[in-house]
C-alpha cells in the first residue's frame, strides 16, 4: 500500500463546489428541523404565558399577552409567522427577558467555543497518547500500563459529569483555593469546566485511538517497516498515528460539535454563561424564541463542524473522495 | 541527574508556574459592595412587568411608592409622608414628600403617580399585575378603552393625590406596598420603550449599575435618596443556579448574604462556626397538599378530612422536614392571624381509616401530581406511604414546573402539592384568591372549591372598614375552611439565611418589598 504523500488533494475547485453544495443543502434541513422542533415545542404539555404572568393575572390579560405573542393562533399559521421572522434573519424576542435572542446567542456563543476549544486542548493530546501507551502495551508481556489506563478510561466513560463537577469543585477551588468555583472570565474561570468537560471526551479518544492502532499494528505494512529497520518513533508517528488519524479526527468533530452546542451540566454548575445554560433556562421556562434560537444555531454549528471535519479527511488521506460529481 | 530527564521537569515547572499564576488569590470584589446570590437572572426590571420574587427584591432597591412595609409588617409612609381615609373607606388621600426626585434629577409629583397605576392598567404594557388596582373607581372603563383615564387617580395638586374606590375595600393600602405600585419617570419609559426593564429608573437608595444576564447584577448607591444613605457603596448579585456552587461560593467567601439550601441547613447548623451566623424569619407563606374538590372523590368534605387525619404532618415536619417550619392549621399564617383556631384537624389514623372504610372506599386510587423537584418528590413519597395505611392507594405523577402549573390549573389531578406565598400582609391574601370561587383555576383556587358561605364571609372582609369586625369575618371564613379541608395544611416555612462574619444588620424579611438595603453593612475591606 502506498503510504500517503505528494499531492495533499486534488482540485480546488471541486472542492469548493462540495463545500458549496453542503451549505444550500443546510437551507433543506434547516426547514425539516425548524419544523420537527417547532411541531416537538407545540406538542409538549406547558404554557409560556401561565410562567410568565405569575400567580394572580386575570384571564383578559393572558388572552392578551398569548395574542401578542402569537400562541393563540394555530400550528400553521405559527410556523410560517416563524418562518417569515426567520428569513429576516430575526429570531425574536424572548418572552421573558424581552431580549434578542440573536443578541443573547451572540453573547454567549464564543463562551462555549473557548470551553469547548479549551476542553480539547486537553483532551485531544491527551486522549491520543493515553490510547497510544495503552495500544503499544497491548503488546507487551507486563500489561500493566494497558490495564491502568484501559481503566482510567472506562472510569472517565462512565462517571457522570455533574459528579466529576462537584468533586473537581470540592478539591481545586473549597480545599485547595486554586480556581474559582464558578463565574465567567478569563482563563481561571475556565480552567474546572474545561477539566470537567475534556474527561469523558479525553476517555473516548483513548478508546477509540487505542483500538485502532492496535489494528494498524497488525497490518503487514508495519511488519514491512519493522523489517526494513525503521525506528520505532518514524513508525509510530508516520506509519501508524497517519493511518489512525480518520477515526480519531472523527471523534473529535463529534464531540467538538457538541460542545459547541453548550455543555449544559457543566455551564450550570461552573456559572459558565455560554449555550448550554441558556437553552437549558429557556427550556425550563418554555421560551419558545430561545428554544427555537438555539436550536437553529446548534444546526448550522454543527452542519459547519461536519464539513470541516470531512474536508480534513480528504486532506489527512487522499484514498478519501469527497463525493462531489455523483452528489 | 539523566539527561532525558530535563523536558519533563522544566515542563512539570512551567506547568506549576502557569498554575500558581491563574491561582485565584485576588478577588474581583467591589469595595464596599455586598454580595448576594440569585438563582436565576431577573426576568425583568420594569415594576408593572414583574412577577417573580427575585425582580421583586431587586426592584424594591431601586423604586419606591406611595406606602411601604415595615418592622412588624405595619404600613409606613414611603414618598406619601401621610395619609387619610374618608369614613366610608372609599377615599384614600396621599400627601407626597417634597424634593423626593428621580435620578435624572427631576421631582416626584403626583402626576407621576397617575401616571404610573395607569400604565400598570393600559392594556398596552400587558402587565399581569392590573388586579391590583381594580377595585378603583374607572378601571373597568379604562381597560375596555371606553375612558382616557382612570376615573378614581386624581391629581389634587402637585403633591396630594387622591385614589377612589368603587367599594370599601380594606387591604388596599398594604396592596399598595407591592412592586406595580412604584413610582417611575414617564420620560424615561418614553425614552426607553420595551427596553425600560433593562434600563429601570426611580427613587430607591440604589440605581442599576451594570447587568450581565445570567451572570452578575450590580447596584450603586445613591447619594441623594431621600430617607438618608444606605451603609453600603452597592450591592451585588451574582446569578448563580446550582446550589452547591452557591454554598462553595458562600465558603470561599465571595458571597457575603446566601439563602441557606435545604441540602446544606443542617452541615451549617451543626457547624459550631457558622451556626451563630444563620439568621431565620417565620415566612408569610403556608404549604400545602391541595385535594380537587370539584369533582369525585374529593368532592366529599369527610372525605378530606379523613386524607388530613391520615398524615402525620407534625412528625414529617420535625424529621424529614428537619424543623424548617411552623405547623400550619389552617390557610393564613401565623403572623397574619389575630385570633385562635380552636379545631385543628390533628393527626388521627384510625379515624381516617374508619371514614374510609364506611364509605366503602377501602383501596381507592387517586393521583397526585408533583413537580420533579428531589425535595417534593420525597415528601410525596412519605405522604404515599401514610395514605396507604388508612387504604388510599396514591399514583405520583412527576411533571416539569410549567407542565404541572399548567395541569394543576386546569384541575387535571387529584392531589398536588403546591405553596402560597405573601403578596401584601393581610390574611384577606391567604383567603381570597385561594377559596373564594371567582378564582378558580390559574387565579388561585386551584382546588376548585366553591362554598357560598366563604364567598359571602371573604367578601364581608373586605368591605368592612372596621378591623375588629374584618378579623370575625375572615376568622369565620377560615373555620368553615378548616372544617371543609380542601388543603392538608402542613407547614409556614421559615427562611433561613447565612451571613459571612464581616456582615452586620442582615435581616430576613417575611415579605420581598421589605428590604431596602438600607441596614446591611459590611466591614470587609477589599484591596
Amino acid at each position: 500500500m502506498k503510504i500517503c504523500g505528494g499531492k495533499f488533494f486534488k482540485g480546488g475547485f471541486a472542492i469548493k463546489g462540495y463545500i458549496l453544495k453542503r451549505l444550500i443543502l443546510l437551507v433543506p434541513l434547516m426547514f425539516a428541523i425548524t419544523l420537527f422542533a417547532f411541531f416537538l415545542l407545540k406538542a409538549l404539555p406547558g404554557d409560556p404565558v401561565l410562567g410568565l404572568v405569575g400567580e394572580r393575572a386575570s384571564p383578559e390579560i393572558i388572552e392578551s399577552i398569548r395574542k401578542e405573542m402569537g400562541t393563540d393562533k394555530g400550528f400553521v399559521s405559527q410556523y410560517i409567522g416563524y418562518l417569515k421572522l426567520l428569513l429576516k434573519g430575526d429570531l425574536g424576542r424572548s418572552y421573558y427577558t424581552n431580549r434578542d435572542v440573536l443578541t443573547d446567542i451572540s453573547l454567549k456563543f464564543p463562551n462555549t467555543m473557548m470551553l469547548a476549544f479549551a476542553a480539547m486542548l486537553v483532551s485531544v493530546p491527551l486522549g491520543i497518547a493515553l490510547g497510544f501507551l495503552s495500544a503499544l502495551s497491548a503488546n507487551r508481556r507486563s500489561r500493566f500500563l494497558e490495564k491502568l489506563i484501559d481503566t482510567i478510561s472506562i472510569s472517565g466513560l462512565s462517571i457522570p459529569v455533574f459528579w466529576s463537577a462537584i468533586i473537581i469543585m470540592m478539591i481545586f477551588s473549597l480545599k485547595l483555593k486554586l480556581f474559582p468555583p464558578s463565574g465567567t472570565g478569563d482563563i481561571r474561570f475556565l480552567v474546572l469546566p474545561a477539566v470537567v468537560l475534556a474527561i469523558p471526551a479525553t476517555a473516548t479518544l483513548a478508546r477509540v485511538t487505542k483500538t485502532t492502532v492496535i489494528d494498524i499494528l497488525k497490518m503487514p505494512y508495519i511488519t514491512t517497516a519493522r523489517s526494513k529497520g525503521l525506528s520505532l518513533t518514524r513508525i509510530n508517528l508516520i506509519h501508524v498515528l497517519r493511518n489512525a488519524i480518520i477515526p480519531i479526527v472523527t471523534i473529535i468533530g463529534l464531540d467538538f460539535g457538541s460542545y459547541l452546542n453548550g455543555a449544559v451540566v457543566t455551564e450550570t454548575i461552573f456559572g459558565w454563561d455560554g449555550l448550554g445554560r441558556f437553552t437549558m433556562e429557556g427550556i425550563i421556562k418554555r421560551d419558545y424564541p430561545v428554544i427555537m434560537g438555539c436550536i437553529i444555531v446548534g444546526t448550522v454549528v454543527f452542519v459547519i463542524v461536519n464539513l470541516i471535519t470531512d474536508v480534513i479527511y480528504q486532506y489527512l488521506d487522499p484514498r478519501i473522495r469527497l463525493n462531489v460529481k455523483k452528489g | 541527574m539523566n539527561y532525558n530527564s530535563r523536558p519533563a521537569i522544566s515542563v512539570l515547572i512551567t506547568l506549576a508556574f502557569t498554575l500558581l499564576l491563574l491561582s485565584c488569590t485576588s478577588s474581583n470584589r467591589l469595595q464596599g459592595y455586598v454580595y448576594y446570590r440569585l438563582k436565576a437572572s431577573p426576568s425583568t426590571l420594569d415594576p408593572a412587568l414583574i412577577s417573580d420574587v427575585a425582580s421583586a427584591t431587586i426592584a424594591a432597591k431601586l423604586f419606591n411608592g406611595l406606602v411601604r412595609l415595615k418592622g412588624n409588617l405595619e404600613i409606613a409612609p414611603d414618598i406619601a409622608q401621610k395619609w387619610s381615609i374618608s369614613k366610608n373607606g372609599l377615599r384614600y388621600t396621599f400627601f407626597l414628600k417634597k424634593g423626593v426626585q428621580f435620578p435624572n434629577g427631576r421631582e416626584v409629583r403626583a402626576r407621576d403617580f397617575k401616571y404610573s397605576f395607569e400604565r400598570v392598567l393600559n392594556p398596552a404594557t400587558k402587565s399581569p399585575n392590573t388586579w391590583v388596582f381594580d377595585k378603583v373607581e374607572g378601571v373597568r372603563e379604562f381597560l375596555e378603552g371606553r375612558a382616557g383615564e382612570v376615573k378614581g387617580f386624581k391629581v389634587k395638586s402637585d403633591y396630594v393625590f387622591e385614589i377612589i374606590l368603587k367599594k370599601p375595600f380594606s387591604p388596599f393600602l398594604s396592596m399598595l406596598t407591592m412592586t406595580p405600585a412604584y413610582v417611575v419617570p414617564r420620560e424615561e419609559v418614553e425614552k426607553w420603550g420595551v427596553d425600560f426593564s433593562s434600563h429601570p429608573s426611580g427613587t430607591g437608595p440604589f440605581t442599576l449599575k451594570e447587568w450581565l444576564p445570567d451572570r452578575e447584577l450590580l447596584l450603586a448607591r445613591r447619594t441623594d435618596y431621600f430617607d438618608g444613605n444606605s451603609r453600603v457603596r452597592g450591592i451585588a448579585y451574582r446569578i448563580i443556579a446550582e446550589d452547591l456552587t452557591a454554598v462553595t461560593e458562600f465558603e470561599l467567601g465571595n458571597i457575603d448574604v446566601i439563602a441557606l439550601p435545604a441540602s446544606a441547613y443542617s452541615r451549617f447548623k451543626n457547624d459550631r462556626k457558622w451556626s451563630r451566623y444563620i439568621i431565620s424569619r417565620e415566612g408569610l407563606n403556608t404549604y400545602y397538599l391541595g385535594l380537587n374538590s370539584s369533582r369525585p372523590p374529593f368532592n366529599d368534605p369527610e372525605l378530606r378530612r379523613a386524607v388530613s387525619y391520615a398524615i402525620d404532618r407534625e412528625k414529617i415536619l420535625n424529621t424529614f422536614y428537619e424543623g424548617r417550619g411552623k405547623l400550619a392549621v389552617g390557610p393564613v399564617p401565623d403572623l397574619l392571624r389575630k385570633w385562635d383556631i380552636k379545631t385543628p384537624v390533628r393527626y388521627d389514623p384510625k379515624l381516617a381509616g374508619k371514614i374510609i372504610r364506611d364509605k366503602g372506599l377501602k383501596g381507592m386510587k387517586v393521583d397526585m401530581y408533583v413537580s420533579a423537584d428531589k425535595e417534593v418528590v420525597d415528601l410525596a413519597e412519605i405522604i404515599q406511604a401514610y395514605l396507604a395505611r388508612v387504604g388510599i392507594n396514591v399514583n405520583i405523577k412527576q411533571l416539569e414546573w410549567s407542565a404541572y402549573k399548567e395541569a394543576v390549573n386546569k384541575g387535571e389531578p387529584d392531589m398536588f402539592w403546591l405553596s402560597w406565598w405573601a403578596d401584601y400582609p393581610d390574611p384577606e391574601n391567604f383567603l381570597f384568591p385561594l377559596f373564594h370561587s371567582r378564582n378558580i383555576g390559574a387565579g388561585g383556587n386551584r382546588v376548585r372549591y366553591i362554598n357560598k358561605e366563604v364567598d359571602s364571609l371573604i367578601e364581608k372582609g373586605q368591605y368592612s372598614v372596621n378591623e375588629k369586625k374584618r378579623d370575625y369575618f375572615y376568622q369565620k371564613a377560615e373555620e368553615i375552611i378548616i372544617k371543609d379541608s380542601p388543603w392538608v395544611f402542613f407547614w409556614h416555612k421559615t427562611d433561613y439565611v447565612i451571613t459571612q462574619p464581616w456582615i452586620r444588620g442582615c435581616r430576613v424579611y417575611p415579605v420581598y418589598s421589605m428590604d431596602k438595603g438600607m441596614e446591611i453593612k459590611t466591614d470587609l475591606a477589599v484591596n
